[in-house]
């Protein structure tokens, strides 16, 4: 780990991202930066963008166009090995948990070290023991210690969301994305998820971005809000602001939509809204 | 066709796409009936379907099975030998076969192929091999290598690799794409990933598709002795050339044995695979 960065350099830094398929634009021009430790959830309804940038940041699918900087390393042009070392500091925690099904949990979270590793250790299945206790202690973080050895898929939703924690804090990431993460869980199980992720990123400053689409939940967990709407920043926002305005009927909490017309500065794009 | 009250119950006539059976349609039925008629009746000539010659032949038949009872005990060390060296062909050219199909499969499945150019080169050179029957690559075999098992070892690994290799493939491009999403983010190349995402998945399915091909290759190698690719088969034929029918017999039910057997042990061991 270094940190040879400067201090009031963000953890992840997007500028002017787009991206249209065909002739619809799902990301429209998206900016912002977000420092180490902060906990940002991404609000926004279904449509509005959130997966997409998530998959663009992370390059599983390629932007039009705009820049993309983990610590200040340019994620946007990387090609080949570059880009896997890039990726090393960028955990991807998805909505299906996307575990490897037959392995154990261990065998998951050690999956986060594979960019360390050596392709010829991988294959033998061969991880250093401060590997396997790094692994360890990431599980013991997120209460599963007991379950290390139970199969991906006879843990309940909750607990694979939480093995998916575990791996990205077995990588050492220092920027976490978090794609509708509790979307597939229950109450209980989404606050105990959202919980985790709020503590790692406080604990280990870790800049976590966490995609919801229940205001009531990002306005619990999250230091700080970005309201996206048709594939563009409408509101970023202190969560404690944000709910303040929510209250204050500028925007409708499921849609981020203005009620009424003629809101002033939320009604700004909204000319944009007809696709 | 007017019904008393066309209108059901709800009172509303809903237009029923069910296709009207006009005359255009009985055409097109009655002249698939002729084609189809047609061409069985050009099979059955090109392959030469006589009842007639059957049914002179059966006495023959009948004939041979008297005479090969009792089945002969003469040497039979030999065929027992003969027969675990048919098992072995199959094992062996499995093995191969099995090896060469898992380094090819990849760039023949289309969701782990590093680039189309490699997987479509990957796709046709599998076929090929697909296509020709081990029988006929055993043929070549014989005349490259000399008469023996090693040819038919050989003959078994080239076609089974072809056939494995597509089924590897088919196999792996079933797996989810979520698991290999969250193995690339790790940083992981191309091989890692699907050593840690794809393998674990699809390896007792790969497992249980090799026992199959094993068992499948101990039936047809038993033929390949035919052509000199040693095993059981050469027996066969040598106790056909020289009508010994009950050396035949024996060899028969050697066979059967066998088949049997590995039948069995495969399906056991498929079962606790899966």
């Amino acid at each position: 780990m270094s940190h040879g960065q400067a201090a009031n350099e963000p953890a992840i830094k997007i500028v002017h991202l787009k991206k249209s398929y065909g002739r619809t634009m799902v990301l429209n021009d998206v900016s912002f930066a977000v420092m180490a430790g902060e906990f940002v959830a991404v609000l926004g309804s279904s449509g509005a963008g959130k997966t997409t940038l998530f998959r663009c940041l992370t390059r599983l699918i390629e932007p039009d166009s705009g820049e993309v900087y983990v610590r200040g390393r340019a994620l946007h042009s990387a090609r080949g090995g570059d880009l896997r070392m890039a990726r090393r500091d960028l955990g991807l925690i998805f909505q299906q948990f996307n575990l490897v099904r037959r392995q154990s949990a261990l065998a998951n979270v050690l999956a986060g070290r594979l960019g360390f590793v050596s392709t010829l250790n991988v294959l033998l299945r061969r991880f250093s023991t401060a590997d396997r206790q790094l692994a360890l202690a990431a599980l013991d973080r997120v209460g599963l210690l007991e379950h290390a050895g139970q199969r991906a898929d006879r843990l309940s939703g909750g607990q694979q969301q939480r093995v998916a924690i575990a791996r990205v804090l077995a990588q050492e990431s220092h920027c976490v994305l978090a794609d509708e993460p509790v979307a597939s869980l229950d109450p209980n199980s989404a606050a105990s998820v959202l919980t985790t992720l709020r503590s790692i990123a406080h604990e280990r400053s870790i800049a976590v971005i966490c995609n919801l689409h229940q205001v009531d939940l990002a306005t619990t967990f999250a230091d700080r809000i970005i309201g996206l709407r048709n594939g563009e920043v409408v509101a970023d926002l202190p969560a404690a602001g944000f709910e303040a305005v929510a209250q204050a009927g500028i925007y409708d909490p499921i849609t981020l939509t203005a009620p009424d017309v003629g809101q002033s500065d939320v009604m700004i794009n909204e000319k944009r809204r007809s696709y | 066709m007017k019904e008393a009250n066309p209108e059901g119950r709800t009172g509303r006539i809903y237009p029923d796409p069910r296709p009207s059976v006009g005359s255009s349609h009985r055409i097109a039925r009655g002249s698939l009936l002729l084609l189809l008629v047609g061409f069985y009746a050009i099979s059955l000539r090109l392959a030469e379907v006589n009842p007639q010659k059957l049914w002179v032949g059966l006495p023959k038949m009948a004939g041979w099975a008297v005479k090969a009872w009792p089945p002969s005990t003469r040497q039979l060390d030999v065929l027992i030998l003969r027969a675990a060296e048919t098992v072995a062909m199959a094992a062996v050219g499995t093995t191969l076969a099995t090896i060469l199909a898992l380094l090819v499969c990849v760039f023949a499945a289309r969701n782990l192929t590093p680039s189309l150019l490699l997987y479509y080169p990957a796709r046709w050179f599998l076929n090929i091999l697909r296509g020709i029957d081990s029988f006929v690559f055993a043929l070549l075999f014989v005349a490259a290598v000399g008469l023996g098992p090693f040819a038919g070892v050989l003959g078994i690994a080239l076609h089974t690799w072809g056939t494995m290799a597509k089924l590897f493939a088919e196999q792996m491009e079933t797996v989810e794409l979520g698991p290999l999403e969250s193995m690339q983010m790790t940083g992981a190349n191309r091989l890692k990933v699907i050593s840690y995402a794809v393998l674990p998945d699809v390896l007792p399915n790969l497992l249980s598709m090799t026992l199959f091909w094993w068992e499948f290759n101990v039936r047809a190698s038993t033929v390949l002795g035919v052509v000199g690719a040693g095993g059981i088969g050469q027996e066969l034929k040598n106790s056909m050339d020289l009508l010994d029918f009950p050396r035949l017999l024996t060899v028969i039910l050697i066979i059967l044995m066998m088949v049997t057997v590995i039948d069995q042990l495969s399906a056991w061991v498929r079962r606790r695979l899966l």
